[in-house]
């Protein structure tokens, strides 16, 4: 399960990062090695609900601090040019910096030039869950619709670890931000010198932040009044803006939108059965949209090397979700007042670990 | 069963099994420490007696090892103890050479388990002074231990208007359960409030207590306070309104000598991992006539007399509230550990452990703007061996962390699982260092060096 790792700050002993809830049992090693005894839940002192499990690091290999940013461990991690340009600059620069006394004064150096919150801003929606401290982070857009970020903390390390995604993360794009994965937490080296506790504060931080670019963006959506609004990013579409969206778009959807495809019958399933959020978004949706045709496809298996998709889905991967609606319900609304509605009635799963949906929302008359 | 009677080869207790079985070597540790349980239990060291910590520190291999480059100074024994080697003998001897399910078999291996069991249970009536060992029932830990008071006696006991009275001071494990139960039943929980010694205020204890209280759920000595509580005086005031009186001796039992039948309560629990026994274990202690008005809690194996298809009578405890297989070798463990701690004397244990407590206190609360919570010790104020404490502007998790990282020193950062008790404070967290008898003023000395170099690392940057 976990390999020794010799690193040149712990010399012969074995660190174990336990960062799924079920945490190892002992683990008997020749008498050489020693072992630390992984925390017990009960005993990591924090006000956590949730622990976001890091699957790719549970598979035990922890990179030394020198590793290159393409370590041969994690071959599926995102790539570092994915990245921001601050924010890959910020992980180079933790990179060339070897000692773990040295990163801390990297981490502390950061927090102490965040600009601090005001403390109005200081509230429940903009605290971050799962830190044994207070962190908070507010988002909000500048004139290019781009996000940014403010955050503080009472603790020193954290409000280092809140600095680094603030300044890598401020004045991007929603998608750039939305594409980041907390993979990048393990090439900052940093994991082996916090807890894992903290560590996971870490990634629920990112989350929050992505989750408010989100929010930002939705929520601009919903605000802008003309139905061509360009809405471009890579979880929500609408059909005015497929045609000049990124390639990513996938060609499923752009089929839909130039053509009618009225041939699939309501399984709406390309080969994928749709499992149980998918049987209770075609029962929601039946239920309050009567629709003429519903198509619920389940394209998780797309974005199934997108690490948000393994932390936060809680159940069996089913995060990303395409539908094409036909429905009465749509007459007389606008293309924003359509996906809202939507939206709205997918609540419960939005916030249980449905990641994105693309959708195409007509009435009898467009089809 | 207890009534068997069977012919077998007397094991009197866990450690001379091990020895006698075991073909490898280990030290026999517990054994020397016992000749050498009149040397001075003084925390400094001089030519002619070694103090008590560095006397048993060979016992504690896990003691012996460095974390992130540095020594290990292990100052959390508060959150779970270290065993000694003679525990750990004793798990594994009873896994190696005579593990069988116990009370239901027949042959040779699980009259054995039986008999050690039973021994254990013994042993811990005998550690508290109980008058029976049947008064003594095995639960996973303290925390379910309190949970079958609640459920079993509370649910069975309290009416709507009754009144449990607990202080803002005690560990979620005895604030939950009646929290839980009080709202089935329509109780009323009152919460002691802390006095400027910040202690829970004693005469507010005894004003609240009236003809309404049924129930006073205390802890024996705090685990972020490191205060104690009268608990004998708060037994007497209870009974004369027939009120009961269930004592959380997690941080008492494994420290001091504590004595039931002096306490007099009605309750009493403790957890094995606190006091040098293995994890997955504890106890509650209660008086034999309560126990036997109580009704069952988990229903299963071993606790019934007879069982049919629509009902089924109970067995006597304290069978009544050990439902299915115990865990019977962690059981054992506890009784090696307590033969263990009894080998040193708990008095010894106690006195060491209070005069390195005192030292901790000094010496921690000699360093800048370190606020350390609980009452100040003195000649009639005997604080437990912990300092829960906060440095001004910095906050513990990054103490913690940092101490760990380059100085080897593990201590705890958080709530220590008394939430209201920090709100009450005023802080989110807190840090906590704690002792217990293998720790020496060397690890004090090391933990003060550190957490100095600590605060001046983090205060070099704001």
């Amino acid at each position: 399960m976990a390999a020794a790792m010799s690193s040149s700050c712990c010399a012969s002993s074995l660190r174990l990062i336990p960062f799924k809830r079920t945490l190892f049992s002992s683990i008997h090693y020749p008498s050489k090695t020693l072992t630390l005894r992984p925390l017990k839940p009960s005993e990591i002192p924090s006000f956590r609900r949730t622990i976001i499990t890091f699957q790719k690091i549970s598979t035990g290999i922890v990179p030394p601090p020198s590793a290159s940013s393409s370590p041969s461990s994690s071959g599926d991690l995102q790539p570092i040019e994915e990245l921001p340009p601050k924010l890959q600059e910020i992980v180079k620069l933790f990179q060339s910096v070897q000692e773990p006394k040295a990163k801390y004064e990297q981490l502390l150096f950061y927090g102490k030039n965040l600009k601090p919150l005001d403390s109005q801003f200081k509230t429940r929606e903009n605290k971050v869950e799962g830190c044994v401290s207070q962190v908070w982070v507010r988002a909000f857009f500048d004139e290019q619709r781009n996000v940014v970020y403010e955050a503080d903390s009472d603790s020193l390390l954290t409000k280092g670890l809140a600095a680094l995604l603030v300044q890598g993360l401020s004045g991007r794009p929603v998608p750039e931000i939305l594409r980041i994965s907390p993979d990048f937490a393990l090439l900052l080296g940093l994991q082996q010198s916090l807890t894992p506790s903290r560590s996971n504060g870490f990634l629920n931080m990112l989350k929050l932040m992505q989750k408010k670019a989100l929010h930002l963006e939705v929520k601009g959506v919903e605000d802008s009044t003309s139905e061509s609004s360009f809405v471009s990013t890579p979880e929500i579409k609408d059909e005015a803006s497929v045609p000049e969206v990124d390639s990513e778009s996938k060609p499923g959807l752009v089929e839909d939108l130039g053509t009618e495809k009225i041939d699939d019958s309501d399984s709406g399933s390309n080969g994928v059965a749709l499992g149980s959020r998918g049987m209770r978004i075609r029962e929601r949706l039946e239920k309050e949209l009567n629709p003429v045709e519903l198509e619920v496809e389940d394209v998780s298996y797309q974005h199934a090397g997108h690490a948000a998709v393994r932390g936060s889905a809680g159940d069996d991967g089913e995060t990303h979700f395409n539908l094409r609606i036909v429905s009465d319900a749509f007459q007389g609304k606008s293309l924003v007042k359509r996906h809202r509605l939507i939206y709205d009635l997918l609540q419960e799963e939005l916030k249980s670990g449905l990641h994105a949906l693309s959708i195409v929302a007509k009435t009898p008359a467009e089809v | 069963m207890e009534g068997v009677a069977m012919k077998l080869p007397s094991f009197p207790n866990a450690v001379s099994i091990g020895h006698r079985s075991f073909s490898r070597v280990r030290r026999s540790s517990s054994l020397s420490v016992c000749s050498a349980a009149s040397s001075s239990a003084t925390i400094s060291t001089d030519s002619e007696s070694v103090s008590l910590g560095h006397r048993v520190r060979n016992d504690f291999r896990i003691l012996h090892q460095e974390v992130n480059g540095s020594k290990l100074v292990y100052l959390d024994s508060a959150a779970t103890s270290q065993k000694p080697a003679a525990v750990l003998d004793a798990l594994q001897n009873y896994y190696e050479f005579y593990n069988s399910n116990v009370h239901r078999g027949i042959h040779y291996l699980s009259a054995k388990a039986t008999d050690e069991f039973e021994l254990a249970r013994k042993k811990v009536a005998r550690f508290i002074n109980a008058s029976d060992s049947r008064e003594i029932v095995f639960t996973r830990n303290a925390t379910e231990a309190i949970n079958l008071v609640a459920y079993s006696w509370g649910l069975s006991n309290l009416k709507p208007g009754d009144e449990v009275i607990l202080t803002v001071a005690e560990h979620h494990s005895c604030i939950v359960p009646w929290q839980i139960v009080s709202q089935k039943t329509g109780a009323v929980l009152k919460f002691v409030t802390l006095n400027e010694d910040e202690v829970p205020d004693i005469e507010k204890l005894r004003e609240m207590i009236s003809p309404k209280t049924k129930l006073v759920a205390v802890h024996h000595v705090s685990n972020v306070l490191a205060s104690s509580l009268p608990i004998e005086e708060i037994v007497v005031w209870a009974h004369n309104v027939g009120a009961k009186v269930l004592v959380d001796a997690c941080q008492s039992v494994p420290h001091m000598v504590v004595d039931v039948q002096k306490l007099n309560a009605d309750f009493l629990v403790a957890s094995s991992h606190k006091m040098c026994g293995p994890t997955g274990i504890g106890f509650l202690y209660g008086k034999s006539d309560l126990l036997h008005s109580m009704p069952p809690f988990l229903g299963g194996g071993e606790m019934i007399s007879d069982v049919f298809l629509d009902h089924s009578t109970y067995a006597e405890p304290p069978s009544r509230f050990e439902a299915g297989t115990p865990a019977i070798g962690e059981a054992i463990a506890l009784g090696a550990a307590v033969d263990y701690l009894s080998g040193i004397g708990m008095p010894k244990i106690h006195e060491y452990e209070v005069e390195l407590g005192r030292y901790l206190y000094e010496k921690l609360s000699s360093l800048p703007d370190v606020r350390i919570y609980g009452p100040r010790p003195s000649e009639s104020v005997h604080r437990g061996a912990l300092c829960s404490f906060n440095v001004e502007g910095l906050h513990p998790t990054d103490l913690a962390t940092f101490l760990d990282q380059q100085h080897g020193v593990a201590i705890r950062s958080g709530h220590h699982c008394a939430q209201p008790l920090h709100r009450y404070l005023g802080v989110n967290a807190s840090a906590r260092a704690s002792l217990y008898f293998y720790n020496t003023k060397e690890d004090v000395d090391s933990f003060i060096v550190a957490l100095a170099d600590t605060v001046s690392f983090f205060n070099s940057f704001k």
